[in-house]
């Protein structure tokens, strides 16, 4: 199946209908998504600031990471079902949208700056316990901070850019930009 | 006060904000970022007095950690919210959520300083039940703030004949 025919199965989903005639849902849905991504830009922010020792350094940055990281996890799988509940409804004019397109790169490349960091920099010996961990790690931190902030600016301007594809009920006001 | 939002919307500072077309979505970008930082501050106090978080430190340490950025983060929320506000202030006005909002807010803050104080006040390391389920109960106000925060966009929506809006 192609991405664009893709596209159009969700759009064609009995989900994505629910949404289009459901006019409580969507506010709740969107609440539900910016608490998500406020709880996964916060976990994550004080994880990083730990990683660069601008706050809580007295504290092994391991013991950091475990108490933050699962929080964040339940948080992004939120802001993923919630995502996708608003994505479904209106699903061909996000898949055009430039800051739609943007936001997901930058997702992917704020997964892959997790994973390096994880994977290879979080694995060196005996600098956790530090204040001040080395540089990679510190550039890790610093890319992790400004692509969920540069996420969160794409996600508030897909709002601002899209428009809808679907005719709105009679007599109500439904403004998705707003 | 319809009036005067009125009004506030014909003043050249609020015909200003809306004419520049990038502010608003701007604003509200940097009013998200904070709730993440507000949000998770007080989430943060509420779980150490859980005992679920940070129990190798005081509650105080956890407090002194979090509630610098809480209240900077809120500062800019008030600045950003504010100069949102000015830009469209008959779309807040008439938004029952928007009043309930403000009104959440002074109770969300005043709550949390409460909570310091009661959690001050106990001698032991143990956090009585009552606090525990006075800090669940100030987490959901906060949790309030933000869906009231999203609904003023959708206040007819939401809120049908008891939106404001109607009784302009």
């Amino acid at each position: 199946m192609s991405v664009p025919a893709f596209v159009q199965a969700i759009y064609d989903s009995g989900v994505a209908e629910w949404m289009r005639q459901s006019l409580k849902a969507m506010p709740f849905v969107e609440s539900a998504h910016v608490l998500a991504i406020a709880t996964v830009f916060g976990t994550i922010l004080i994880v990083d600031l730990r990683l660069l020792g601008w706050a809580g350094a007295h504290r092994p940055f391991s013991v950091v990471s475990r108490e933050m990281l699962p929080k964040t996890w339940v948080a992004f799988a939120a802001a993923v079902v919630t995502g996708a509940l608003m994505f479904a409804p209106n699903a061909i004019t996000y898949y055009g949208n430039t800051a739609f397109r943007l936001k997901m790169l930058a997702l992917v490349l704020a997964g892959l700056n997790m994973a390096v960091f994880h994977l290879l920099t979080a694995r060196s010996p005996n600098w956790e316990d530090n204040a001040h961990p080395p540089a990679p790690g510190r550039v890790a931190a610093v890319l992790s901070i400004a692509l969920w902030i540069t996420i969160i600016f794409l996600g508030r301007w897909i709002g601002f850019t899209k428009g809808y594809d679907f005719s709105v009920p009679e007599d109500v006001q439904f403004d998705f930009a707003q | 006060m319809f009036e005067f939002a009125r009004w506030l919307g014909s003043t050249p500072l609020s015909i200003g904000i809306q004419s520049i077309s990038w502010l608003t979505p701007l604003l509200q970008a940097i009013h998200i970022v904070m709730v993440g930082i507000v949000f998770v501050s007080v989430l943060m106090i509420v779980l150490r007095i859980h005992g679920r978080v940070r129990t190798d430190e005081p509650f105080i340490h956890t407090w002194r950690r979090f509630a610098p950025w809480l209240w900077s983060a809120l500062s800019v929320m008030a600045f950003t919210g504010l100069i949102l506000t000015i830009g469209e202030p008959v779309r807040e006005a008439t938004a029952l959520s928007f009043w309930l909002k403000m009104i959440l807010i002074v109770v969300a803050v005043v709550s949390v300083l409460g909570l310091r104080r009661a959690v001050a006040g106990i001698a032991g390391p143990t956090i009585p039940a009552g606090t525990r389920h006075a800090a669940k109960l100030v987490l959901l106000v906060w949790i309030t703030i933000v869906f009231l925060g999203r609904a003023i966009a959708y206040d007819v929506e939401v809120w049908r004949s008891l939106s404001l809006v109607h009784h302009t």
